[in-house]
């Protein structure tokens, strides 16, 4: 019996919409300048805008890199610290209503706000961007998380009890792996919203310079196609994280999508010592 | 009935209260080691509330239960028992599932993988082993959660409507794989089903549940020889066991007022 359709194939169609996409948005932006006519130091062409990432590109390359940095390392942190804390507090109750409302909280808070302090306590270096990044990120792996441990089927935890399952292990290969959904649903949320966080960390204060903290000066400057062309370079990172995400997804849920399960998740069955059919 | 000795499972008495609700009322049974027992009886009349409390998971209200001998009441793990539905693990493969006990207990070694591998490949899932659940169909899903049950090793296994859900054709198949396996194995088994014909061509004895308490009514018989084929569903002896059955849920159910199974408040 041979896989249903490749999966492979199923990237390539996908791919293919994401380029339609991201081509109408193009086409759109270039229309808005023909039908207002509107002049480019308001809003330059698509064209303009790409131009000017192409003729810096060693500047773009250092920001870029630097953004990047910053996202996928606050990204990583509020992941796991999103994960570790849903597990705490679905497995003890009291911590769980006491840190429930101050999360709702956190998130309250405008970030902006919360920016400048950070900055007062940690610096100009990269923690205080990691820590907002983080903070962005966590709320919604930490509430997708607990609602996933939260709504596991208690006939599963039942049929583990009457397996003699111990509680790790029930914890482990039950409940677990029941919110593996729910944890990536919160990682691409968080992976779109990440980049944010850089930028506003970038934009309170940088030793190093980044594509928010490039951003901010071409607008002093009145570079308005430096200011979109740091744009489609964040948007760039924003869609990558996203997709990166659900290429992680594919490949650590192949139960979602295929019917047999692949060699690197426990695909290897043991041969048989005796002959196949008695 | 049977000597001490040989009960494998002893009920005693057990009653059972869903707050004011009587789910249960003063059931006793014994249960001889190696018999084939089916619990037959209307839905809603405490069949599945009684697996529940022999299997541990429900602290009864009253009573006893004991595993040779021993009192095994509230105290899950020592049965097996394949719940209604076949909660099988979706991210887990065939053979995944089927050593979801040594997995949950200590962790599958590999000794225990090629035990299973070898037990599935007996009983027919061999090309499935690498598949997950869902790319099974509902008769391979029970045939996997009955494997899954079987490799847990216990002597006693509880089996609540298992084939509840398939169609009569893959059903029937089911019931002689089943019969195979238990000539095989071993092993005692309790069968929960609403299903007539299927309760007198598995078991040795047939009990019959009666609702509101839910309680025993009967206990019957069944001297049809093994092995048995299809074709005793339609022999003279089945058929006269079957109407004497029929009869025993259907004069309950006029008893409680209006005939075909309604019931009048109480
Ligand atoms: N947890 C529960 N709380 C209250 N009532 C229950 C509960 N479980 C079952 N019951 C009731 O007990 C009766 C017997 O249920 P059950 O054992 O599931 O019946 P069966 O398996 O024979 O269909 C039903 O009337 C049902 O509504
Ligand atoms: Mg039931």
């Amino acid at each position: 019996m041979s896989e249903t359709t490749s999966p492979y194939r199923e990237y390539a169609r996908h791919i293919g919409l994401w380029i339609i996409a991201i081509a109408l948005i193009f086409v759109a932006w270039e229309l808005v300048l023909v039908v207002t006519g509107l002049p480019a130091y308001v809003i330059p062409s698509p064209a303009k805008a790409i131009g000017v990432i192409f003729d810096n590109i060693p500047l773009m390359q250092q920001l870029t890199w630097q953004t990047l940095g910053e996202t996928f390392w606050g990204y990583v942190v509020g992941a796991i610290l999103g994960v570790v804390l849903a597990v705490i507090m679905s497995q003890v109750p009291i911590i769980h209503r006491l840190l429930y409302p101050a999360l709702v909280t956190s998130q309250a808070v405008p970030i902006v706000a919360i920016a400048a302090p950070l900055v007062i306590i940690f610096g100009f270096g990269l923690t205080p961007k990691l820590i907002i990044v983080a903070w962005i990120v966590f709320f919604p792996v930490v509430v997708n998380v607990l609602d996933g441990l939260g709504s596991v089927d208690q006939d599963q935890v039942n049929l583990a009890r009457l397996l003699g399952g111990t509680r790790l292990r029930t914890f482990m290969i039950v409940r677990l792996p029941a919110c593996i959904g729910p944890l990536f649903s919160g990682l691409k949320i968080g992976a779109c919203y990440a980049v944010t966080g850089a930028v506003i960390g970038e934009w309170t204060a940088s030793s190093h310079i980044g594509l928010g903290t490039y951003l901010l000066t071409a607008n002093a400057q009145m570079n308005t196609a430096g200011v979109y062309g740091a744009m489609l370079l964040l948007t760039a990172i924003g869609i990558g994280s996203f997709l990166l995400v659900v290429i992680v997804e594919h490949f650590a849920t192949p139960w979602r999508t295929r019917m047999t399960a692949p060699g690197y998740f426990g695909g290897n069955v043991p041969t048989s010592t005796s002959t196949q059919k008695v | 009935m049977s000597t001490e000795a040989s009960v494998k499972l002893a009920i005693r008495n057990v009653t059972h209260n869903f707050g004011t609700f009587r789910a249960l009322s003063d059931v006793s049974l014994d249960i001889r080691d190696g018999e084939f027992v089916c619990i037959l009886g209307a839905s809603g009349c405490g069949k599945s509330t009684l697996f529940n409390a022999v299997s541990g998971l429900l602290n009864v209200s009253a009573g006893q239960i004991l595993l040779d001998g021993q009192s095994i009441a509230g105290k899950p793990g020592q049965v097996g028992y394949m719940l209604q539905k076949d909660l099988l693990l979706p991210w887990r493969t065939v053979l995944g599932n089927i050593t979801l006990g040594a997995s949950l207990t200590r962790g599958a070694s590999k000794a225990d993988r090629e035990k299973a591998a070898e037990l599935a490949r007996h009983y027919g899932l061999g090309d499935f082993l690498r598949h997950y659940p869902r790319a099974l169909s509902g008769g391979m899903r029970q045939r996997v959660a009955l494997m899954r049950t079987i490799a847990a090793g216990r002597e006693l296994m509880l089996l609540d409507e298992p084939f509840g859900a398939l169609d009569s054709q893959t059903r029937i198949g089911m019931q002689q794989w089943l019969l195979d396996i238990w000539r095989e194995m071993k092993r005692t088994v309790m069968f929960v089903t609403h299903d007539v014909d299927e309760a007198i061509f598995l078991a040795d004895r047939v009990v019959v549940m009666l609702p509101k308490p839910g309680r025993i009514g009967w206990i019957v018989d069944i001297p049809i020889p093994r092995p048995r084929r299809m074709d005793c569903l339609t022999s003279p002896d089945f058929v006269e066991i079957k109407r004497q059955v029929m009869e025993m849920l259907y004069s309950q159910a006029t008893l409680h007022g209006v005939p075909g199974g309604l019931k009048v408040p109480a």
